[in-house]
This record gives C-alpha cells, sequence and structure tokens, in this order.
C-alpha cells in the first residue's frame, strides 16, 4: 500500500566542500545562493538591437527524476541564436551553445550533463526554447518532457532507461506559433495526462517591431493580436488529440504566459488557471464533460481590485491560508502589484494582495517564476517570486524601476507574507523558478533561470522543524496523481507539476510540519477515492499508493 | 462681407473704372473659388490703379486662401501703406506675418485690428508671455474651450511659469525654492532619485515650506515606497491639518500598506475637509471594505455613483461593488454591478476587452 523510508540526506550544504559553492549571503536567510558542481549552463536568449520579443522571454527548467534513482535531475531549456536582424528563422538550435540541457544529478550531489547521452541534443532549428512540462503521460513510470518552443514543440518520450525519444509527430502535439508554458494534468478523471499548452500572441520575426519612440524597446503585448491556448487529449495509445475547440477553450483568445492547475469549486474535476500579459486572467472552469467555461470574470479572478486589466506572467494555484481552498497568486509588472485572490469557496475568489502584505512588497517589482512553498517548514507555504523587468533598458525610460533585480521571500505568518533576505545579494534578470527539494534534506530549494547567465539555485539551509513529502502512485488514477488532493495536518496541496512560469517543479507534494512528529493524511485521487493514513512519522518520503479499489 | 463694403465704398471714390471692374471679377471669381483666376483679376486692377489700396488687400486676401501666405504679405504691407486705416489689411496681415513666423512683426498689425486670439498667439510665439496670457484669457471669454486657445494659454502659462523658475534658480540656485522647483521639473520627468535629493536639500533648507512634504511624498509614492511616502504625508497632515489632498494622500499610502484602520481615519478626515471627492470617496469605500464594514464601504460607493456615472473610477467602483454583492451572497445586486463595469469597460465575458481584439 505505501512505502516508507527515511530521510534521504543525501548531501548536506556544506560550504566550499569541493562539490557546492555558497556565495555570500547574510545567515539570516533560509535560502543560500549556491553553485552546484557540474550544473554548467548559459541561457541564450540572444538579444538584438531589433528588440525581438522571444529574447526577453525564456526560459524554463524541470526538476524531475528522469532515471527514477531519487534524486531530482534538472533540465533547462535554451533560447536560441538570434541573428540582428533575422532573415530566416533558424535559430541555429544544431550547435551546442543553444541546446537545451538535462543534468544527472549524481550521488555525490554533483551534476553531469547527458543532454547528448539523453537524445535530448537538438532543439530542432526553427525552434527558439520556451518552457517545459513533465509528466509520465503513458503511465510508464518514467516522467515524459515535453518543450515549448517559438516554433514547434517537442514531446520527448522516456524510455525508461536514460534516453529519450522525440515522439511528437507521432503523438500529434507540435501546435505552433508561440508557445510558452505548458502542463500535464487529468482533465477527464481518465487516467492519462492531457496536455494544456499557452501561446502568447500572434508574432513572429518577421512581423516583428520596436517601440518607445527614442528609447527603442520590446513593445508592449497589446501591440499585437490575441491568440487562442490549446487543450491535447490523451488518446491513450501514444497520440493525443487537440480538443480546443470542442472544450471551448479556443474560445477565449488571450496574451497568455503562466499556467496553474486546481480544483477551485471542489467538483473533482482540475479547472485551469491561465495569466494574461496585459488583459484580463482566464479561469477556465471544468464543466466536467469534457468541456469549459471561462469565468474568471464572474468569479472575481480576472481583474485587479479596482477592475484593471494586469500584466499576468506567472501563476501558482495553491492554498496559501490553510483554509483547504487553492488560491491563485498572479506576478505582475511593477506599479500593477502581485495579485492574490483568496478562494472565498462557492466558485468565488475576493482579491486580497493588500491584507496579505503582498501588495506593498511586489509594488516596485516586476515578477515571473512563482511558488507557495513552505520554505521553513512552519506549516504555512511562503512565496518566492523571480523578478526582473521584461525591457533590458528599462532604466532609461523609468530610473526608478530596475531590469535585474532580486528575487522576493515572503514568509507567511497566519496568512500575511512578510518580506525576509532571498539569500541573494545579486540582482539577476530572472525568470523562470521552479521548486524541489534538490539534496532530499526535507526541506525546498528553488532554481531560478537568468537571461544571458548561469541559473541560480537556492538551496534551503534547514532547521529544526519537521517535513513530509509524499510521491504519489495513482493506479486508477494517473500513475503520478496528478489532479489529487492532499491534504496533512490541515495543510492542503493539489498535486501538479505545473505552476510558476515556463517550469516544472518536483511533483513530489512537501509539507512542513512544524512542531508535529506526526501527520494525518488524507488523499482525495483524482479517480473519486478517498484515502486516509493516521499516525504518519514526520521526517520522510512516503509514497502513497492509490487504492485499486474504493 | 468684406469685398461688398469694399464695392460699395469704391463706387463713391475716385477709383479707376477699369480697375474697379478688374476688382469686381475678382471678387466674384474668388466667391466662385476661382482663385488663381480671381489673382489674375486683382493683378490687373493693381497695375491699373496702383493706389488701390482695397485691391492690393484683395489680392492679399486671395494669396491667403491660396495658403500663398509669403506671397500675400507684400500686397498686404502695400496695402496698409496706403490706407493705414484699412483695418481688414491689419488683420490679413497680422496672418500672413503670424503664420509665416514673423511674429513680433505680426503683433502691432494684429493690435491694430483687435484680433485678440491671433494676438495672443502672436504674443506666445515672441515670448510675450505676460500680454499673451491677457490677450488669450479675453478670446477664450468670446469663444470658450476653443481648442486652439486653451493650447496657447496653457502654453504661454507653462512658459510664464518656466521663466519665473528659470530666474529663481538662475538667482538663488541654492535657495530651498529652486530645490524645490527643480524637484518639480525632475518628478515630471519621472527622474525620481533626482527628484527626492532636490526635496530633501529644499526640505533641510526650509522644514516649514508648505507642500514640500507632499511634493516629496509623492516621489515616493511614485516609485511604490510607501513607508516613506507614509512619512511625509504624515508630516504634511500635521503642519497643514486643514489640508484635505494630505490626508487622502495619507490614506492612500495607508491603503496600499494594507493599514486599513488608520487608512479609514485619514480618508474620513479628507472626506470632512473636502466633501464629495471621488477619489476619496472610493479610498474610503476600499478601507471600509477592508475593515469588513460593508455598510460605510457600500455608502461611499454609492455616493461616489451619484456625482460620476461614466467615469473609469464609476467603473472601478461599480467593480468594487460587485466583488462585495458576491461577498454577500447578493446575487442579483452582484451581476447587476458587474453588467455595469463590462458596460463602462465594454467588456464582453469570454473576449478580450474592447481594444485587444484584433
Amino acid at each position: 500500500m505505501m512505502k516508507q523510508s527515511g530521510p534521504k540526506f543525501l548531501f548536506a550544504v556544506v560550504c566550499f566542500s569541493g562539490l557546492i559553492f555558497c556565495a555570500a549571503s547574510p545567515q539570516s536567510s533560509i535560502l543560500e545562493l549556491t553553485q552546484l558542481k557540474g550544473l554548467n549552463f548559459v541561457l541564450q536568449n540572444s538579444p538584438t538591437t531589433q528588440k525581438y520579443l522571444i529574447e526577453t522571454m525564456p526560459g524554463g527548467i524541470a526538476l524531475l527524476d528522469y532515471n527514477d534513482d531519487g534524486l531530482l535531475d534538472i533540465f533547462m531549456v535554451n533560447g536560441g541564436r538570434v541573428l540582428d536582424p533575422m532573415k530566416t528563422e533558424d535559430f541555429d538550435r544544431h550547435d551546442p551553445r543553444y541546446w537545451n540541457r538535462l543534468f544527472r544529478q549524481n550521488k555525490d550531489g554533483s551534476f553531469t550533463d547527458v543532454t547528448e547521452h539523453a537524445g535530448l541534443a537538438n532543439a530542432g532549428d526553427g525552434n527558439y526554447g520556451m518552457g517545459v512540462a513533465v509528466g509520465d503521460y503513458d503511465n510508464d513510470g518514467y516522467p515524459d518532457i515535453y518543450v515549448t518552443n517559438y516554433g514547434k514543440n517537442t514531446l520527448y518520450h522516456n524510455n525508461g532507461d536514460g534516453t529519450f525519444t522525440d515522439v511528437t509527430e507521432k503523438a500529434g502535439v507540435a501546435a505552433g506559433g508561440w508557445s510558452v508554458s505548458a502542463g500535464f494534468l487529468d482533465y477527464d478523471n481518465d487516467g492519462k495526462l492531457d496536455l494544456f499548452v499557452t501561446r502568447y500572441m500572434e508574432w513572429d520575426t518577421k512581423h516583428s517591431k520596436s517601440c518607445g519612440a527614442e528609447w527603442h524597446t520590446y513593445c508592449p503585448p497589446e501591440e499585437f493580436p490575441v491568440t487562442t491556448n490549446i487543450l491535447f487529449h490523451n488518446n491513450g495509445d501514444g497520440t493525443f488529440t487537440d480538443v480546443s475547440q470542442r472544450s471551448g477553450i479556443a474560445s477565449s483568445k488571450g496574451r497568455a504566459l503562466g499556467l496553474a492547475f486546481a480544483d477551485y469549486d471542489d467538483d473533482g474535476f482540475t479547472d485551469i488557471f491561465v495569466s494574461n500579459d496585459g488583459m484580463r486572467q482566464f479561469l477556465f472552469h471544468n464543466n466536467g464533460n469534457g468541456t469549459f467555461t471561462e469565468n474568471a470574470l464572474e468569479a472575481g479572478a480576472a481583474l485587479s481590485q479596482d477592475g484593471r486589466r494586469m500584466s499576468g506572467m506567472g501563476v501558482v494555484f495553491q492554498d496559501y491560508d490553510n483554509d483547504g481552498r487553492p488560491d491563485i497568486v498572479v506576478t505582475e509588472l511593477p506599479r500593477e502589484i502581485f495579485s492574490l485572490y483568496h478562494n472565498d469557496g462557492g466558485g468565488f475568489f475576493e482579491y486580497r494582495s493588500l491584507e496579505t502584505g503582498l501588495g506593498v512588497l511586489s509594488s516596485g517589482s516586476s515578477g515571473w517564476g512563482v511558488g507557495l512553498e513552505d520554505f521553513d517548514n512552519d506549516g504555512w507555504k511562503d512565496l518566492f517570486v523571480a523578478q526582473s523587468h521584461v525591457l533590458d533598458n528599462v532604466e532609461d525610460i523609468d530610473p526608478s524601476l530596475h531590469y535585474k533585480q532580486l528575487p522576493l521571500l515572503a514568509m507567511n505568518h497566519n496568512g500575511r507574507f512578510e518580506s525576509v533576505d532571498p539569500g541573494t545579494t545579486v540582482p539577476a534578470a530572472s525568470r523562470g523558478a521552479a521548486f524541489g527539494d534538490l539534496n532530499n534534506d526535507g526541506w525546498q530549494d528553488v532554481v531560478v533561470s537568468v537571461l544571458g547567465g548561469a541559473p541560480q539555485v537556492f538551496m534551503n539551509r534547514g532547521g529544526n522543524q519537521h517535513w513530509l513529502t509524499i510521491s504519489l502512485r495513482g493506479t486508477r488514477s494517473n500513475r503520478d496523481g496528478y489532479g489529487a488532493r492532499v491534504r496533512v495536518n490541515g495543510q492542503t496541496r493539489y498535486a501538479t507539476a505545473t505552476g510558476s512560469y515556463l517550469c516544472s517543479n518536483d511533483k513530489r507534494l512537501h509539507f512542513g510540519l512544524g512542531a508535529a512528529q506526526t501527520a494525518k493524511i488524507e488523499v482525495l485521487w483524482p479517480s473519486g477515492i478517498h484515502q486516509s493514513l493516521a499516525d504518519v512519522h514526520a521526517d520522510q518520503f512516503l509514497e502513497i499508493r492509490e487504492p485499486e479499489k474504493p | 462681407m468684406i469685398h461688398v463694403l469694399i464695392l460699395l465704398w469704391l463706387s463713391s471714390q475716385a477709383a479707376s473704372p477699369d480697375a474697379l471692374s478688374h476688382l469686381q471679377t475678382g471678387i466674384t471669381a474668388e466667391k466662385e473659388h476661382h482663385i488663381d483666376v480671381a489673382i489674375a483679376e486683382f493683378r490687373k486692377a493693381t497695375d491699373l490703379d496702383p493706389n488701390l489700396a482695397e485691391g492690393f488687400m484683395s489680392l492679399g486676401q486671395a494669396y491667403l486662401e491660396n495658403r500663398e501666405y509669403d506671397r500675400a504679405i507684400a500686397p498686404l504691407k502695400h496695402a496698409v501703406d496706403l490706407k493705414p486705416d484699412l483695418l481688414p489689411a491689419h488683420q490679413l496681415l497680422g496672418y500672413a506675418l503670424l503664420v509665416e513666423g514673423y511674429a513680433e512683426e505680426a503683433i502691432p498689425h494684429l493690435e491694430r485690428a483687435h484680433e485678440t486670439a491671433a494676438l495672443g498667439i502672436a504674443e506666445v510665439n515672441a515670448g510675450r508671455l505676460k500680454e499673451a496670457v491677457t490677450h488669450l484669457q479675453a478670446a477664450l471669454e468670446e469663444r470658450p474651450n476653443d481648442p486652439d486657445l486653451l493650447y496657447y494659454l496653457g502654453r504661454a502659462s507653462g512658459l510664464l511659469s518656466k521663466q519665473s523658475i528659470d530666474t529663481l534658480v538662475a538667482a538663488y540656485p541654492d535657495s530651498a525654492r529652486a530645490h524645490e522647483a527643480m524637484g518639480e521639473n525632475y518628478f515630471v520627468l519621472r527622474q525620481m532619485p533626482q527628484a527626492e535629493r532636490e526635496f530633501l536639500a529644499a526640505l533641510k533648507l526650509r522644514p516649514d515650506t508648505p507642500e514640500l512634504h507632499l511634493e516629496l511624498g509623492d516621489v515616493y509614492a511614485k516609485s511604490s515606497q510607501w513607508d516613506k511616502a507614509e512619512v511625509e504625508f504624515r508630516a504634511q497632515t500635521k503642519m497643514q491639518p486643514g489640508n484635505a489632498e494630505a490626508a487622502y494622500r495619507l490614506g492612500s499610502a495607508l491603503l496600499q500598506e494594507g493599514k486599513a484602520h488608520e487608512a479609514r481615519e485619514q480618508l474620513i478626515r479628507a472626506d470632512h475637509l473636502r466633501p464629495q471627492m471621488p477619489e476619496v470617496l472610493y479610498s474610503l469605500g476600499k478601507a471600509a471594505f477592508l475593515e469588513g464594514d460593508t455598510a460605510a464601504a457600500e455608502k461611499a460607493w454609492i455616493d461616489l455613483l451619484s456625482i460620476e456615472k461614466e467615469s473609469d473610477l464609476a467603473a472601478q467602483t461599480h467593480f468594487a461593488l460587485a466583488g462585495m454583492y458576491r461577498r454577500q451572497g447578493k446575487t442579483a445586486e452582484a451581476q447587476h454591478e458587474m453588467q455595469e463595469f463590462q458596460k463602462l469597460q465594454n467588456i464582453t465575458p469570454g473576449q478580450p476587452p474592447a481594444g485587444q481584439q484584433q
């Protein structure tokens, strides 16, 4: 039924150990900017004087255990070469500098680049990389990788032997246009993971333009036409069917960037939140019959408190105040403040950025990747946001704004957020943020993608509080258990790897337990099966297998 | 009309009949918009009678109608030389000179013609700003809300203000007022660090200067430094407890910081000091709502909607009311307010707002 194992302290984060270099930061921060040995990657966004919009948007990160050795590996999406100006849309992805990269974690905590061996070396010369989604779409126990691009997207099937096969054509999930965030979900609870892909706008390099008159900068989204998102239904035979029209998803055109899933109205079906740039947000309510209704406006999750449209970028859909209902946090541009939509129940949300302190913490920032994770294991999910302005010359336009910024780390005190030292004093052009327990010590870590630079890894220093990390093993439900609602000692997590911006998080569900040494666990599987476990010991990685029968 | 009067008057004068005939033909052609014909006829009239001031004036007017301003100037000048009291010629000459950029030269002719609107514009261009303001205000009394006049009055006032500030900064560069003025300039240019530096320097020199804390607070508010903005707005309200704007700004800053109770106190004060200000009522409603006093929030917002019905603020207020009613379970009221909001915002559910559908 369930498999227990002791805490895997595979390594402790020891500065100057030879494996890991810890950048100087005050001891007060729970996170620490750390350089992981072997994680040699530079995100090539290739900025040009043409100010092609794609240059300022990548790149995704996935934290996944692709070889099932119990250690999180890291997949990094790369941009591509951009000529100044582009004559043909060739991003030179056969050049190793522009490859996406898979880094396998070794037992000593170092990483080895296994991209070529894994069969992930060439991303297609017509593709400029954006994001990544991870899910076991064929329920074979090995996570598969879906990479989004400006161009055609790619689905890599995990062969289970350390290699992947590009199955895009057979699966029928190439999409096209400018795809951004993507995620696997089981929207019809048939036990097979479906795929949702957000797309930003109707844009290509031939129809690009720059804006800002004398400042010559990237254009605002309103300059380009809206476009549709895509929903692919998993047929269960290795192929997918585009059901965007049939499901109602395509009837709402937007400028989508972020994506997150949760069952916000507790009807047993996964709903979809899409953050849109420069317009209102989308909340696709799952009608339970294969169709969706976009009702963000009616539900109170479309606009700011003042009814203004927003520059929605990253999004997370989890319960921040432990009332059992998933809430929404959307990251935005400066002066807009990040939006926190509290789930009031009954299918309605209330804007609570000011009451929660998030307003004052975010009014000068520009946020991308975002996560609600319990970094100090006190039983309350804290907030981490990768921050940086969209425009690389924003200081010329408005000197009070900054292109490179520090991340936001805000600790959650009974539902109110307070900013603390994020673990670095080095501002960066951050974009994606992926969350997971890299060193299996029971404390959540963060990997952030940086335009034109190496990723920033924030290792958690840990502490004395207790924790519990749960892996779901679906049997009737999809094998990853995506879509399950898991309650532990009054906290709720919605099982998904999707959320943030462009990224795929550690699929394991992490709970801080505070002083509690045991936990009561309730799982509501997508199949509808309820499962309860009592007196579960803290400080362990626990796999919960779905009962075969209700 | 001018031409009819000219002809009536000329017929009683000793003008050449041939010249008068060409003048008449030219006037007819001009009426029929055959400007080139009119010009040719007026030229013949002035060739036949070189002392025919009205002929030169008509020639100049025809050039003006043909937008040949440079060619209009010479015959019009000749007309006023021949007959200095021919006011329509002065008026036309003033226009032609103004269009050609000879503002200084245009002024006496426009003065003679009592053409206050064009005179005001010429004075703006000639840098005679005080006189320009006087004349443009007089012209606006006759033509209220004329966009050109409003523009030039604004420009004249702005330039006049700049002139005063330039004099101040040049004469007393280290004075508190000079720093304040520089701070205001930087604020307009959105150069907030520089604006902050200047306002702080002014405060150091003259801490009791009215409005300085308010201006510095605005700098902090603009760059979302709400804690610092709160300090400055609080200082301003202490110095000027009767300043409604300061109370409103302080309330707004506190609201941004999530300090609903304190915000509400200040916003109530602002509402007492200057009742029925829509912005104050909107924020007051927000603060009351955050405190859970939905009755007070509803009252403030409904008061606002009785003042403003179609503005952005009215739309925001409908949106806020919809949220509040939804929370209270008043579905019908919530739907009504959302419809009002959508009407003002031109939003169709399931589609992007107007202007984004491409």
